[in-house]
């Protein structure tokens, strides 16, 4: 199932990480990215993204067709409901086309399936990222059954195939809230993998001298994890969720795909790469448009993980 | 030794037992009702009543849990159909066996994940170590921004623009089909060439980065530096110092990618409609054949956990250093 | 170095095999015509092997189980009833004619009981003879409640025990008569007048006595037609050869040309159309089912156009309004909606022209005395919201409201159910789609108590007449809480009494105008909005004779009669 972006190497970043001096700092960070033209390129594209997301209905506004109205003028019904025009009916009012058989506004649907993409992406890496910290210091710091109870469930969960699961699961439920379904089904799966390597950091970090002595001093178990553990663990954070990033817009749209994503008539590019699919052949723009973007966005998001991991490697190297 | 690898075995029946539990309360819970799958279209309350008798349905949960569990080995009865041992189930909508079913379509599979994952396997190591050992040159920085890019491509994104150009435009490939080796060697070859490639492509770049990777960090460790000043020359030094502690993380990660690979199948398999598991998997999503879906969740999930357990054990074999921390 | 682990990147996928399924109660009828010129019509030779490409597996290889126009027209190559349609295009195709009988079937007593005499030399494939014991054993198994299935005209015209569970639970079924074993004599519980036509539903196929227990039937059928299954592998291939037992004298009905049938299932519909099209090797010799929207573009070629075939399906697909619901309780507010539908919209959704007629009556156009009609016209069709916005104003609904609108988990389905929603958004009637899984869709919306405010689902007629078309829509006495057909739940004393009148004619032809007048009446209190009739477009392969489609399996190509121009190809 790992064909998306894995976090192979992030573990190599964690347990052997010392953690003892501060992490690098965002702003060095920053101008290691920017001074690089591809991860700028990514980070523009990012933008890009970003900002059609965010003003959406403004940008349809503009474009003068909404994601949901349909253009009948714009296909022709005698032949399947392809689009009239070249390119997948590329025009003036259509900038990116329409999509056959009912001649919706492609670029609007582009437009606010980054919506979709970005919002489910963002918020399951938010409940993993939050349900990983919590659990993997909670297993990390207490231990003995504790840690033997969190333990087994991450080896349960991580024993489950989680796409066919995740498919199985969303295809059964009710339609109801998709999106929030979405980053329920994901996050249960993908957190015990944060949960692992936070886990093993917190114990090599409890064992530490600055640890002990905080503790000597009558530092409570709160005190110790938040002022003493938690700025330490920042750097594996980081590096493992900006990773996650692109790997749960690929799921989404993945599972879109797969028919168990959001439902109709919500724009995701998922969901329009697979009424494409037997379309490629008439109409490719129909594909090759979200195609770019979805591949676009998650290469964006990989490349730049890349050099924000090898940013903090080299900050904890110096 | 012994004693590490009964606890663990111990540990993979609980799991698979949890496993199978789990995935059984929620199929319970969301299926829909197997009686008015078998009852068919023209159906009466009456009869989907006798229907669900018939099949135990009436029973408490874990009764039909336990029956199912003792189908496995034992074989089982659903009214008038026989299944035998091992039982996984029973398809009321292809009125077939669970288990016939997925033992038609495993040589498909078998095909699909062994190709890919020795052509993964030699893409990403050998261009891995290339890349290290042309650290900094224009290969080896070419050679990882293919990786990034291959890692971000979705498989159905890869699989239709390959489709499209190969077969459609092109016409150097035919529609893939599960064409078998004995009947015609070269449209299997042909027809299992962009499955393999699509399954592989995310994985050989994966690989590729963690070879590269690994064998600069081996390349520049005091034992390999010191192995070079005793005077061994330099193929000798490259494979017995560098190659191998540099591969064994890779050899682990092997087992697990290739255990969980019937997930990726899935896709694969779907997009260029090959009658393997993981079609068979999508299909029955898409039907909500219930007892299809979740021997498919098991079996995958049986995959995992073995795939686990032997990692495990060939780490412990393969590396000296790990062997007294894991036992 | 610890072992290093992995975030799983679920990037997944499928082309969700759109399940082919059409909602159709039984084998219908309809009539269709043949698009293409002398290409397909030409004559057949016999021998050779015809290749059939499909999506979806047959749903049961036991005539008992299966029932659909697919499945009907398959049994028809390995099994023989007492009667069956004929072989031919148009309306000689669904004309009663004797099969395994030497008749239609003789009443004495104005059509409670019939006797059926069997022709001689009829044998099972495995040289047995046919006897009245084996046709009755094929009969009773009806009643089976894990195996019949299937058509339930047996069970509900003949007379049997109430506690009747089939041969293999109960024994001989005792209300069918075999005095010899060339003569069965069925008794009714009361009078039908066209039983001839019930003899040959699949049900009437016969099993050697005492076999077909279980699922045996589903994997290995006893064939008494002209071919046998020579291997089958569930989902995946069937391969029907020659069955030697059976003797082409007997037979007036099946021409059966090739020497083999090889269908293979579980192939993606848009990989089937790209093989039709190409139509190379073994594909020149294939048959499949109707093309993709999006290959309708592509076949339009003068070449390609000659391996066209085209009809309709004898189907009605229609949205029930639940008049259970408020508002929709209210008439007005059902022919606004009726009024402000875009059919365009809908018929693109659906593939657009080539693939289905935009629907206006509830009767497809293939019922004999349907009325062509549009109770609720609008210029092209495109909806009339000004019209409907004045209804609903009068109705007092003229400010927003939600309905809810049930769907199959099929992507053709849902494109329509969007176009509806576009299309009554500008009334602020907000749709919420509900989608329901295709293996219980109809279960649930056959249910009173989880139906919701809509449904879009369709109607096929069991033969092409009303009877089997209005009674079972819209009797109000024939709503049940499960198993409901009376999807709108109408219950209208004038609709009710005018169904029993008709029911009384013994003038078909008078029944069937009747039919359609009832029709209008229906319409004008707007339970349902008739929304496409689909039509089958499919491609043959360039060395395909003798195909026609055949009206009483909804379309599809007549296998008994289809073959190979060359078959040395």
């Amino acid at each position: 199932m790992t064909t998306g972006p894995t976090l192979a190497e992030v573990e190599e970043v964690g347990p052997a990480a010392p953690p003892a001096g501060p992490p690098a700092s965002g702003k060095r960070l920053l101008t290691t990215i920017t001074r690089d033209k591809g991860a700028l390129a990514c980070l523009v594209f990012l933008g890009i993204v970003v900002l059609m997301a965010i003003a959406a209905p403004l940008i349809t506004k503009l474009s003068g067709w909404g994601p949901y109205a349909f253009d009948s003028a714009a296909i022709n019904s005698d032949l399947g409901g392809l689009p009239h025009g070249a390119l997948g009916g590329i025009s003036g009012s259509h900038w990116f086309g329409v999509e056959p058989q009912n001649g919706r506004d492609l670029f609007a649907r582009i437009v606010y399936g980054a919506r979709v993409s970005i919002t489910i992406s963002l918020s399951a890496t938010l409940l993993t990222g939050i349900l990983g910290v919590v659990l993997g210091m909670l297993a990390g710091f207490y231990r003995g059954w504790v840690d033997q109870v969190i333990s087994r469930v991450m080896d349960f969960l991580m024993a489950f195939p989680a796409l066919i699961f995740m498919i199985a699961i969303l295809s059964s439920l009710p339609s109801g809230n998709r999106p929030v379904l979405l980053v329920v089904v994901i996050s249960a799966f993908g957190w015990p993998y944060l949960a692992r390597v936070i886990r093993g950091q917190t114990m090599t970090l409890a064992n530490r001298e600055f640890v002990e002595a905080a503790r000597a001093s009558g530092a409570k178990d709160t005190q110790v994890v938040f002022r003493e553990i938690l700025p330490n663990l920042r750097g594996s954070i980081v590096v493992m969720t900006t990773l996650a990033i692109p790997g749960y817009i690929g799921t989404e749209a993945g599972l879109s795909f797969l028919g168990v994503g959001v439902a109709p008539p919500t724009a995701s590019w998922g969901q329009m790469i697979a009424s494409s699919v037997s379309w490629y052949s008439v109409d490719p723009m129909f594909f090759a448009i979200p195609g770019a973007f979805l591949f676009l966005t998650v290469l964006s998001l990989t490349v730049l993980g890349d050099k924000i991991r090898s940013g903090i490697d080299q900050g904890e190297a110096a | 030794m012994i004693r590490y690898v009964l606890g663990r075995l111990g540990g993979v029946v609980l799991i698979l037992l949890a496993v199978c539990l789990f995935t059984y309360l929620i199929f319970f819970k969301l299926s829909p009702d197997p009686a008015v799958m078998i009852c068919g279209k023209t159906c009466t309350p009456d009869r989907i009543d006798s229907i669900r008798n018939v099949l135990g349905l009436n029973q408490p949960l874990l009764t039909q849990f336990w029956e199912f569990l003792r189908g496995i080995f034992a074989g089982r009865e659903y009214g008038s159909v026989h299944c035998s041992a091992p039982c996984l189930g029973y398809s009321f909508q292809t009125n077939e066996s669970v288990w016939s079913m997925i033992t038609a379509r495993l040589p498909v599979s078998i095909t699909v994940a062994v190709g890919a994952a020795v052509l993964w396997l030699l893409a990403g190591v050998i261009g891995g170590l290339v890349s290290a050992v042309k650290q900094g040159t224009w290969w080896d920085r070419t050679a990882m921004a293919l990786a990034l890019g291959g890692v971000s491509v979705p498989n159905y994104v890869l699989a239709l623009v390959l489709q499209y150009v190969l077969v459609v435009k092109l016409q150097i490939l035919p529609f893939p089909s599960a064409v078998s080796f004995v009947d015609n060697p070269i449209v299997w070859f042909e027809s299992y060439l962009m499955p393999w490639v699509v399954l592989a492509v995310g994985y050989a770049c994966l690989y590729a980065r963690l070879t590269r990777s690994n064998v600069i960090d081996t390349l520049s460790e005091n034992y390999f530096r010191t192995a070079r000043a005793k005077g061994l020359s330099s193929s000798l030094t490259m494979r017995r110092h560098a190659l191998r502690p540099a591969l064994t993380p890779i050899t682990t990660i092997f087992g697990m990618d290739f255990a969980g690979l019937l997930g990726g199948a899935l896709i694969t398999e779907t997009v260029f409609g090959l009658n393997g598991i993981g079609k068979m998997a999508a299909d029955s999503i898409a039907k909500n054949d219930q007892p299809v879906i979740m021997a498919v969740t098991l079996l995958a999930a049986f995959f995992v956990v073995i795939g686990n357990v032997v990692v495990d054990l060939l780490y412990t074999a393969l590396d000296p250093r790990v062997r007294v921390v894991s036992a | 170095m610890k072992r290093t682990s992995r975030l799983t990147g679920l990037i997944g996928i499928v082309a969700s095999a759109a399940l082919a399924l059409t909602a159709c109660g039984g084998g219908g009828g309809g009539s269709s015509s043949n698009g293409g010129s002398a290409g397909p019509g030409a004559k057949a030779q016999q021998g050779g092997t015809l290749q059939v490409l499909a999506n979806a597996a047959f749903s049961h290889l036991d005539p008992a189980r299966g029932f659909d126009g697919g499945v009907n027209n398959f049994y028809r190559l390995v099994y023989r009833t007492l009667t069956t349609q004929g072989a031919a295009p148009g309306a000689d195709g669904t004309k009663i004619v004797p099969d395994l009988a030497t008749d239609t079937g003789k009443t004495t007593d104005g059509g409670k009981t019939w006797t059926f005499t069997l022709k001689d030399g009829l044998f099972f494939e495995t040289g047995a003879p046919i006897t009245s014991a084996d046709v009755k054993w094929g009969v009773s198994r009806a009643w089976d409640p894990e195996i019949g299935i299937g058509s339930p005209y047996a069970k509900q015209l003949i007379e049997a025990p109430a506690s009747y569970q089939g041969p293999y639970k109960s024994g001989e079924l005792s209300t069918i008569d075999t005095p010899d074993a060339k003569t069965i004599v069925f008794h009714l519980k009361k009078p039908f007048a066209d039983f001839g036509s019930v003899v040959a539903q699949n049900t009437f196929s016969p099993v050697p006595k005492g076999q077909g227990a279980g699922n045996a039937l589903d994997s290995k059928p006893i064939a008494s037609g002209p071919y046998k299954v020579a291997e089958y592998k569930p989902g995946a291939s069937l391969k029907l050869v020659r069955n030697d037992k059976w003797d082409k004298k007997t037979d007036d009905v099946r021409t059966a040309n090739p020497d083999v049938f090889q269908w293979t299932f579980g192939l993606d519909p848009a990989t089937i159309d790209e093989r039709m099209i190409a139509g190379q090797g073994t594909d020149a010799n294939a048959i499949a089912g109707t093309v993709q929207a999006a290959s309708v573009a592509r076949i339009q070629t003068p070449q390609l156009k000659q391996r066209t075939m085209t009809g309709s399906n004898g189907c009605t697909t229609y949205m029930g309004l639940n008049s259970t619901k408020k508002p929709l309780d209210n008439v007005k507010v059902r022919q606004a909606i009726n009024l402000a539908i875009n059919k365009q919209t809908v018929r693109d959704a659906d593939g657009g022209s080539a693939l289905a007629e935009i629907g206006t009556s509830i009767q497809p156009p293939t019922i004999t005395g349907r009325v062509d009609y549009d109770p609720y016209p609008s210029p092209d069709h495109k909806g009339d919201v000004d019209g409907a916005r004045k209804l609903l104003t009068e109705a007092g609904f003229g400010n927003e409201f939600t309905m809810t609108l049930d769907t199959r988990a099929q992507p053709k389905m849902q494109a329509m159910a969007v176009a509806i929603q576009q299309a009554l958004e500008p009334l602020k009637i907000t749709v919420k789609i509900n989608t329901i899984d295709t293996a219980t869709y109809y279960e649930v919306i056959g249910t009173t108590s989880q139906q919701h405010d809509a449904a879009i689902t369709g109607w096929c007629p069991d033969w092409p007449s009303g009877a089997t078309f209005l009674p079972p829509l819209f009797d109000g006495r024939n709503i049940t809480p499960k198993g409901n057909t009376n999807l709108s739940q109408l219950n209208d004393p004038g609709v009710n009494a005018k169904i029993d009148e008709i029911a009384k004619l013994t003038d078909v032809a008078a029944a069937n105008k009747a039919y359609g007048e009832l029709d209008k009446q229906i319409m004008e209190l707007a339970p349902v909005v008739p929304l496409v009739y689909e039509k089958v477009l499919m491609l043959i392969g360039s060395n395909i004779g003798g195909a026609y489609l055949h009206d009483g399996f909804s379309g599809g190509i007549d296998l008994v009669s289809v073959g190979l121009k060359d078959a040395g190809k």
